[in-house]
């Protein structure tokens, strides 16, 4: 994410919250971003505007993670880097491999790996509860 | 205002993770808003933006 970028993003965070002021932004930045880029961004927009940050989720697609860890091995530690939470996404659609195959292969830079599938409630409201106000009674 | 940042190449679920996150928080009355890059995969359709009343800004290139 080039500095313009970023300046950009960070002006959109600021407009949101004072025109909107929502109790919730998610943002879904492009494939190319990496965490490390959405912490600086974050980080910026916090000196002029009051908020919280995170979780900062992550998801590896599952059934492209074989070709995406020989192409683009960098991009995918970038994103997993730093991410609160990192998730292995569409699981229900692996053929070639497991989930613990890739979590073995991803083990080294994160320290936990969830499931996520939209076709299973559980795992969806796993990943809610990580977010403070969702779990609160 | 809470920050969430939900990351990954194109088709892993990104958007349909924050839909998804939209919708549990407007069931509990909380309003929220999105951030998408301008080529993200799948879009934020009206029948999302209207019902729910999200609002949804889109970054060029980011």
């Amino acid at each position: 994410m080039g500095c313009s970028l970023a300046t950009s993003l960070v002006d959109l965070i600021k407009k949101i919250k004072r025109i909107h002021d929502p109790e919730f932004l998610f943002i879904e930045p492009s494939e190319m971003v990496v965490t490390q880029e959405l912490q600086n961004v974050a980080a910026m927009g916090h000196r002029d505007v009051r908020y919280q940050i995170g979780p900062l989720i992550t998801l590896v697609d599952a059934p492209q993670f074989p070709f995406m860890w020989a192409e683009r091995q960098r991009l995918i530690i970038g994103q997993i880097n730093g991410a609160d939470i990192v998730a292995l996404s569409r699981t229900d659609r692996l053929e070639d491999s497991s989930p613990d195959e890739i979590r073995k292969v991803l083990r080294p830079y994160c320290n936990g790996i969830d499931l996520l599938s939209v076709h299973d409630s559980d795992s969806l409201e796993k990943m809610m509860m990580n977010v403070p106000e969702f779990a609160a009674p | 205002m809470r920050l969430i940042c939900v990351s990954g190449i194109k088709g892993s679920g990104k958007t349909t993770l924050i839909k998804a996150m939209a919708r549990r928080a407007a069931a509990l009355d909380k309003p929220s808003a999105v951030i998408a890059n301008e080529s993200g995969e799948e879009s934020y359709e009206d029948g999302f933006t209207n019902d729910l009343k999200v609002p949804v800004q889109y970054l060029r290139g980011g």
